[in-house]
């Protein structure tokens, strides 16, 4: 098979205004200093050779980068399509403005909830007004808008409102991302998980809205893979299409990769990104069909969804190379599935992020 | 909201950008949240997206330019605009 990466997702940094329970990134932070402008240029140009086409700018929060307007010109520069994803604390106008003028192609702002007294309980900060005030600017300067929601058991009751959040900001995309159990989203799984039946009251909302909005707003709804009787095809198999680049300069074959102890990242900084992509034990580590073990290696299915997650497999059953438990063949299939259980005796206690603060982690900020 | 109809004039929606893939030379769409290379059929179909063209003379240049009956593509035209609208990688207006 052949390897080409079509889209980078360049975390220009871990620090970020919020610190919301479900954070995917890493619960220990990497060692090092941030990449500088000069280093991220070099990153985009050898990205673009590689065949990258598109790249996410996140973090953390990419805004706490000052450099963010000549990192978006440096990327363009290359070639690549711009999408900032952003929490959208410190965009205000003239921010959003110089980004245009960079040559920005596309804004993703996260939303927490519909209320803003729910929202700013989640983000463990007053944000969600400055979140509407960046929206308006940024449909007024012409940028497409994506409104990204994680959704979890505190919040997915309101799905119809979230929609209708996104419709009156004029949104273009709506995500509607159920939490993945990642770094502090994983810490806190057991409050945010949502119960079987407020996932199948979702997934009714959404087809109806769906079908209204066609043609003004297209909306991706995400279930929990924890409810799914097969698993994801993570990433569409294990450094086939994606490079994810930290903080720090670490190449990583997908964003929570760091879950996986024993994993050893290269870094830019010591590499080119051509010879990382191709000869990183880190990216070779799962790639193709090879390192599989039973039932994935005699599975039909095992070309399409590659033994589901591998960071999954790490967090639940501590072996990255164990067929994900998501997957109802797998052996370790009972970890996951008691743990879902656990949760819908919970159903009647929607958790207040404030009330309850011994349930939750909030995502904290590298030192 | 607009409904499509043949004299609709669909677009590239906000944000999407028809570029060559420099590694294949072939059409790809860049879009807010991805890349998508187009085949031959909707590449055909969405270099003639440029806002002026209705979807009828869409076909008419279609069935021009593969020296076929428009009848037989309108349908296929259509389900293609469809779903890219659908995608929101296509706007369209009267």
């Amino acid at each position: 098979m052949n390897y080409r990466p079509y889209l980078l997702l360049a975390e220009l940094t871990h620090s970020c205004p919020l610190h919301c329970p479900y954070c995917s990134n890493p619960v220990e932070y990497p060692d090092g200093r941030e990449l500088s402008t000069t280093e991220w240029r070099r990153v985009f140009e050898e990205a673009s050779q590689l065949g990258v086409l598109h790249v996410g700018f996140s973090g953390g929060e990419p805004l706490r980068r000052a450099d963010l307007a000549a990192l978006v010109a440096a990327a363009n520069a290359a070639g690549l399509y711009t999408n900032l994803i952003t929490s959208a604390v410190g965009l205000q106008r003239p921010r959003a403005a110089q980004l245009r003028e960079a040559g920005l192609d596309s804004i993703q702002i996260s939303f927490q909830s519909d209320l803003e007294t729910v929202a700013d309980q989640i983000a463990g900060t007053s944000a969600h007004a400055l979140k509407l005030q960046a929206a308006r600017a940024v449909r007024e300067l012409g940028f497409p808008l994506t409104v990204n929601v994680v959704l979890h058991r505190g919040n997915i009751d309101r799905l119809e409102q979230i929609i209708s959040l996104a419709g009156s900001l004029e949104a273009e995309r709506l995500e509607l991302a159920n939490a993945q159990y990642y770094g502090w989203a994983f810490r806190n799984r057991a409050a945010l998980l949502p119960t079987r039946s407020q996932i199948a009251r979702a997934t009714e909302v959404v087809a109806a809205r769906k079908k209204q909005l066609l043609g003004q707003m297209d909306i991706l709804f995400v279930t929990p893979d924890y409810y799914s009787e097969r698993p994801k095809p993570c990433m569409n198999g294990w450094a086939t299409r994606f490079l994810t680049v930290n903080p720090v300069g670490d190449v990583l074959p997908c964003p929570t990769a760091s879950a996986i102890k024993g994993l050893r990242f290269d870094n830019v900084r010591a590499h080119p990104l051509a010879w990382i992509w191709s000869q990183s034990d880190s990216f070779n580590r799962f790639r193709g069909t090879e390192w599989m073990p039973a039932p994935c290696c005699q599975c039909p299915w095992r070309e399409i969804d590659f033994g589901g997650c591998r960071c999954q497999a790490a967090l639940i059953t501590g072996d990255a190379s164990a067929t994900d438990p998501a997957c109802a063949l797998s052996p370790h299939r009972q970890m996951l599935a008691s743990f879902v259980e656990s949760v819908q005796k919970d159903s009647a206690a929607i958790p207040s992020f404030v009330a309850d603060p011994g349930r939750f982690s909030f995502r904290q900020n590298p030192k | 909201m607009m409904s499509m109809d043949p004299q609709s004039r669909p677009a590239l929606a906000r944000g999407v950008r028809l570029r060559l893939d420099p590694i294949t030379c072939e059409p790809v769409l860049l879009f807010p949240e991805g890349v998508l290379p187009l085949d031959a059929a909707t590449r055909d179909i969405i270099t003639r997206c440029s806002g002026q063209a209705t979807i009828e003379s869409i076909v008419v240049s279609l069935a021009r330019e593969y020296d076929a009956d428009p009848d037989n593509l309108r349908l296929d035209v259509c389900e293609c605009l469809a779903e890219l609208r659908q995608r929101m990688l296509i706007a369209i207006s009267k």
